[in-house]
């Protein structure tokens, strides 16, 4: 088949950055990577991407498709070329271009190092036999023991673009494969190091790595699986950890977000000071309802009983996310297998 | 048709106007409104990341009541909702299990058992396609004499698409085509499938503005008359946080936003009783009056 496709180039020499246009005969069966591959055979030498395993496996291939992060060698090019489709191939985002497709990755490498990605079993002899673990106790980590390590949803991650130093979803991912993990004895440490500034309560919920990640890894629920962690632990000093709690006071007292009062809970009574001005235009406008009479659910006692029931049957903390995951995963994803 | 109608907590108290506009419009679309009473707030992303287990039963029971109701779609005007029941949703329709424990729960405590019959659609999608846009293309009589709306989807009625669906997460289609209906003129700019920030604007408020800069500036660099949004937490960054924005970059922006059904609701004459636009941070009396010009 004849494959069209632009690729922005940029030369790290001169600094230029072109969109270039190429048009390559490739087989039936080649995926976007193939036909880099045959670009960089027969017509430019000097293109740059990285490659190595070629089966969705070693996590080197990540690039933009049509400004989407997605796995070179997981693109099939038959359907883009039977929609006419001239698809722009560009280097990820939110890491620096070093040349054409390649990006610097050392800032995604400092991130994850900074997870201590390893165990921390807790003992410093090796013991005598190996430990037994049941699959069900390895489930909870399954999905974030996929990653690959490609930085697909880093690419697009909107709080990464806001803050460079947002741990990411990468990262995080990474952390909750550890604190997860049935053998780590040290979670409390680890909860405790990513509860930082640029950690768990700096994602914006924007689900654009879930969304990016070629694995299923689904990066957003480790992230929310940590703070459900952090918050089962008492680690909860961090603004964002205090937001969400007083959502579930909220739930459970009044049925309804009592929006009045989320701001000196969220951020303490001093800061709650120096919003006022702004406060005061937001009640202008009828944007903060009055305090009193509390607007109370129908019913409200049916959501504290369900808190207190909740409570008593030990699915506190990432149990209650892990427990949903099997029915998810039975769910197609609507752009599984047609290349789009 | 008739659908279990859940507004959600903004729409109950700080953005009331996102209500009565929705229950003026409703019936002129042919969707019957059945509103949920006994419900609570749905936890947005926060009680999923507190206490994921009472999130989940807090959407079940909000299913099981719209379930009692004898409709077959929950109608959601917030994307923060929809995600957040239609994943619940998905949850307890595909694992019997679960769904047993979380009944016997509820049933504990007095509220309806859940079977799984319920869907949950958001109005945008109702009326986006099929029926409903045929049914658009009448009641939007008055037309908008082509101002040019910025649409500004928000994550959540787009990411996870495995959870949602409805369109394409990187070119969707659904605003833009009601805009047209509506007699609009759709703008286009990078941002309108970005977050605008408002999970972390109280928590990190300088990264969160970071984001809602995007959407408010190159919506004005692509001429927009104004913005559109199926959201109200979106609503609530991008009307009332703009004066912060503003504070900070030293700019005017001025950018007035409307609720998807505010925005319909002027091409289909609604009352300002209705519309509620005195609710508004930024004024949406330039867009009134180029709507009214001769
Ligand atoms: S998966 Fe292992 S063997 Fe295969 S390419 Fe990657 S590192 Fe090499
Ligand atoms: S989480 Fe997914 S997208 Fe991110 S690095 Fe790992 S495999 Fe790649
Ligand atoms: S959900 Fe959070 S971690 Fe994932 S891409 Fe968005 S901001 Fe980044
Ligand atoms: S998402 Fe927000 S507006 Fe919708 S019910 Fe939940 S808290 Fe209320
Ligand atoms: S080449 Fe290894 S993941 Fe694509």
């Amino acid at each position: 088949m004849d494959v069209a496709l632009k690729i922005w180039r940029f030369d790290p020499e001169t600094g230029e950055r072109a969109l270039k246009h190429y048009n390559v005969e490739a087989p039936e069966w080649a995926c976007l990577l193939d036909v880099l591959d045959i670009v960089k055979d027969q017509v430019d030498g000097t293109l740059g991407f990285r490659k190595s395993c070629r089966m969705m496996i070693c996590g080197s291939c990540g690039m933009r498709m049509d400004g989407r992060a997605i796995l070179a060698c997981k693109e099939r090019m038959k359907p883009i070329v039977e929609r006419g489709h001239v698809p722009v191939i560009s280097a990820m985002g939110n890491m620096p271009v070093l040349k054409d497709l390649v990006v610097d990755m050392t800032p995604f490498w400092t991130k994850i190092r900074r997870m201590k990605p390893w165990l921390d079993t807790g003992y410093e002899e090796i013991p005598e036999r190996e430990f037994r673990h049941t699959q069900e106790e390895m489930n909870p980590i399954h999905k974030e023991s996929l990653c690959i390590m490609c930085g697909c949803c880093v690419s697009e991650c909107n709080s990464m673009e806001s803050d460079p130093e947002f741990f990411g979803p990468a990262a995080l991912a990474k952390g909750f494969r550890f604190v997860g993990d049935p053998r780590e004895r040290a979670q409390v440490e680890r909860l405790e190091s990513y509860n930082d500034e640029h950690g768990i309560w700096d994602c914006t919920r924007c689900y654009f790595c879930n969304e990016r990640c070629p694995k299923g890894v689904d990066p957003r629920d480790a992230i929310a699986k940590l703070g459900a962690e952090s918050i089962k632990e008492g680690i909860d000093r961090d603004l964002g950890a205090k937001h969400a709690k007083w959502f579930v006071h909220s739930a459970k007292t009044t049925g309804w977000l009592r929006e009045t009062e989320l701001v000196p809970k969220t951020q303490g009574v001093v800061s709650a000071i120096k919003q006022t001005k702004f406060a005061i235009s937001l009640a202008k406008h009828g944007k903060v309802p009055p305090p009193v009479p509390p607007h109370v659910a129908d019913r409200v006692q049916e959501a504290r009983g369900l808190h207190e029931l909740v409570h008593s049957q030990g699915r506190a903390g990432a149990a209650g996310i892990v427990q949903g995951e099997k029915a998810l995963s039975r769910i197609e994803h609507p752009s599984d297998g047609d290349g789009a | 048709m008739r659908v279990a109608y859940y507004k959600g907590c903004l729409a109950s108290l700080s953005a009331k106007e996102l209500d009565t506009s929705t229950q003026a419009l409703a019936p002129k679309l042919g969707i019957e409104l059945d509103e949920l009473e006994a419900v609570t707030c749905c936890g947005a992303g926060d009680i999923h990341e507190a206490e994921p287990d009472y999130y989940l039963h807090l959407n079940a029971r909000i299913l099981a009541y719209a379930e009692a109701t004898g409709a077959n779609t929950l109608m959601t005007i917030c994307n923060v909702c929809t995600l957040n029941l239609r994943q619940a949703n998905f949850q307890l329709q595909n694992d019997d299990a679960l769904r047993e424990r979380v009944s016997d729960n509820l049933e504990t405590v007095g509220a309806p058992r859940y079977s799984g019959g319920v869907e949950v659609k958001h109005l945008l999608w109702l009326i986006a396609d099929g029926d409903g846009y045929e049914r658009l293309k009448e009641v939007a009589h008055k037309g908008l004499k082509g101002l040019r709306v910025a649409p500004f989807y928000g994550c959540q009625i787009l990411r996870p698409s495995k959870l949602l669906g409805f369109e394409d997460p990187d070119r969707p289609w659904s605003l833009e085509a009601i805009i047209e209906a509506c007699g609009g003129e759709p703008i286009d700019y990078p941002a309108k499938i970005k977050c605008c920030g408002f999970p972390i604007i109280q928590a990190r408020e300088e990264v969160a503005l970071g984001e809602l800069i995007q959407p408010i500036e190159q919506s004005i660099e692509a001429g927009a008359d104004v913005m559109v949004t199926p959201c109200p937490l979106c609503h609530l960054s991008l009307d009332a946080w703009q004066q912060k924005l503003e504070a900070s970059t030293g700019k005017r922006y001025q950018m007035p936003i409307l609720h998807l059904s505010q925005l319909i609701g002027v091409a289909a004459g609604l009352e300002e009783s209705e519309l509620q636009f005195k609710r508004h941070v930024v004024p949406v009396t330039p867009v009134l009056e180029k709507v009214e010009a001769p």
